[in-house]
């Protein structure tokens, strides 16, 4: 579309003399391209400087628009569209009791398996997508899987024994799951969070499949403040099997960044708790800890009116190291000291149905079981959210 | 003559529905805010592609510093002493088929700059898709028409 009036001129002239008419047609040509020259010529103000200041007070066109405080502060570690990580730990001792009845105030239940777990390991993948992304309402849909291997040696039995060290070592653990989570603002500082997901965790495989009536759902949902961009805090309550066996416990929201923009917090006690040390946006390390748990039913043991299944719980305590390896690719690089918290064993129903023993219920396990702590590595790779 | 009654009807006809294209895209100027309200951007045409610079920030300065804030978030070191203010956040917007493309969005937050496509709601609301690689992944903000008061 570059052409001037010169060749449009000679154009013109190609078809014929100027006469009366042509000089209409002259007109109209110039008329045009007079508009759309004008329309293509830069807006050099666009690149002088202007007088900022009369953009200070403004109001909003559509009299019925309103602000609404946003889902993020400053820094926080990136959020994750898709993530795959490889979890790894070093060998630590197993002891797993006969099976039985044991009350919850007991340590430590009959001996009946020991051995050690020469490997603990596999593959966590995940994915998070925004389904609704609006200034008064963000829905998020994600999926997981996590694939958990074992080797162990050294394995001492005694009569009875459940056989539970064999049946990890054959088949591992696996959870998968979906879950949700909607942010709701309620204003520029104001907001409702919601988390919800429901999991299906065993020493299934995709070809001996868990019946779904085994999901085991967890939720929460945090009413929370926004005053600034530094800062966002709320209180919530949660339904929750971080460590282990479903529990109802209240939760508190702190992320903060410091105005220095190097340090902050990142912080849904009591599942996690980190401080944050940001070298630039590219580059940042969590120093803190995670609760991280599942309920893994075992069909190997549980039988036609029962349900047996490891509540599993552990607090990994932690140092990650988060940086953009290009575009919007980050790498992540975890090292800590991986606490079992439970690896007990519930004789449930074989309807699915849960049991809630809180903080003071009196229902028995049917395995108590120790694990030793590990040292944990986990490194991954993920494409991050804009 | 006729050819040139021809030539000139249709030149005519051209430059017409050039500019009724170009208006509907021009809807796209003006001021507006992301729905973090941190920022306000005036949109503008340079050589029929749209572009966005920062205007108003609502925390200006650095408070390390005291100084007007800065793009030191910016991969490229030497741009990390422009200003944010004047600084041209969305850039190399095209019109057609009824959205804004081609263009890409820079978060100054983390210096990064994303894929974009722009579709208006309405004459005073924005959907702004910033993407990574494919639409799906990405994160849409809705911006609002604001004007000077």
């Amino acid at each position: 579309m570059k052409y001037t009036h010169c060749s449009l001129f000679s154009a013109i002239k190609r078809f014929g003399i100027l006469l009366p008419w042509n000089r209409f047609a002259l007109l109209l040509v110039f008329f045009c391209s007079v508009n759309v020259l004008q329309a293509q010529i830069p807006d050099t103000s666009a690149t002088q400087e202007e007088d900022y200041s009369q953009y200070e007070t403004v109001t909003f066109t559509d009299a019925g628009a309103r602000r609404y405080c946003s889902p993020k502060i400053f820094d926080l570690s990136p959020q994750r569209f898709i993530s795959l990580a490889w979890d790894v730990q070093t060998p630590y001792s197993s002891r797993f009791s006969l099976p039985g009845a044991y009350s919850p105030d007991l340590k430590q239940g009959n001996d009946g398996e020991s051995a050690t777990a020469s490997y603990t390991g596999g593959f966590r993948f995940g994915a998070n997508i925004p389904v609704v992304s609006r200034n008064n309402i963000l829905w998020q849909m994600g999926a997981n899987f996590w694939d958990t291997r074992y080797n162990f040696k050294d394995l001492k039995t005694q009569e009875g024994a459940a056989g539970l060290t064999q049946i990890l070592d054959e088949r591992g653990l696996r959870t998968m799951g979906i879950n949700t989570t909607v942010f709701k603002p309620l204003g520029e500082t104001t907001f409702l969070l919601f988390q919800g997901s429901a999991d299906l965790s065993g020493n299934y495989t995709l070809a001996d499949f868990q019946s779904l009536r085994y999901v085991r759902y967890s939720a929460a949902a945090i009413w929370g403040r926004r005053p600034n961009d530094r800062k966002q805090w709320g209180l919530g309550i949660s339904r929750t099997y971080r460590v282990g066996e479903m529990n109802y416990i209240p939760v508190f929201l702190f992320n903060y960044t410091a105005p220095s923009r190097r340090w902050g917090t990142e912080i849904l006690f009591p599942a996690r708790a980190h401080v944050r040390r940001s070298f630039n946006p590219r580059n940042l390390l969590l120093v803190g800890y995670e609760l991280e748990g599942q309920s893994y039913r075992i069909a190997p043991l549980s039988a036609a009116n029962r349900s047996w299944e490891i509540r599993r719980g552990e607090l990994r305590a932690r140092a990650d190291y988060q940086r953009k390896l290009s575009g919007f690719v980050w790498l992540s690089a975890q090292i800590g000291w991986r606490y079992d918290w439970s690896y007990n064993v519930d004789a449930l129903g074989n309807d699915g149905r849960e049991i809630f023993r809180g903080f003071s219920g009196s229902q028995t396990y049917a395995m108590l079981n120790q694990l030793g702590g590990a040292l944990y590595f986990n490194i991954g790779v993920h494409l991050v959210s804009p | 003559m006729k050819n040139l009654l021809l030539f000139a009807f249709l030149a005519f006809f051209t430059g017409i529905s050039t500019l009724n294209a170009q208006d509907a895209g021009d809807k796209l100027l003006g001021l507006w805010e992301p729905s973090n309200g941190k920022a306000r951007v005036k949109i503008e045409k340079i050589a029929n592609k749209y572009y966005g610079k920062i205007v108003w920030l609502r925390e200006p300065n650095d408070p390390q510093t005291s100084q007007p804030k800065l793009d030191k978030n910016n991969s490229d070191p030497s741009m990390r002493s422009v200003p944010l203010k004047g600084y041209r956040m969305l850039k190399d917007f095209v019109f057609a088929d009824g959205e804004w493309n081609n263009g890409t969005i820079y978060d100054p937050e983390s210096g990064s700059t994303y894929s974009c496509v722009i579709k208006a709601k309405n004459d005073n609301t924005l959907d702004i898709r910033g993407f990574v690689g494919v639409k799906a992944l990405g994160r849409t903000d809705v911006w609002k028409r604001i004007q000077v008061k």
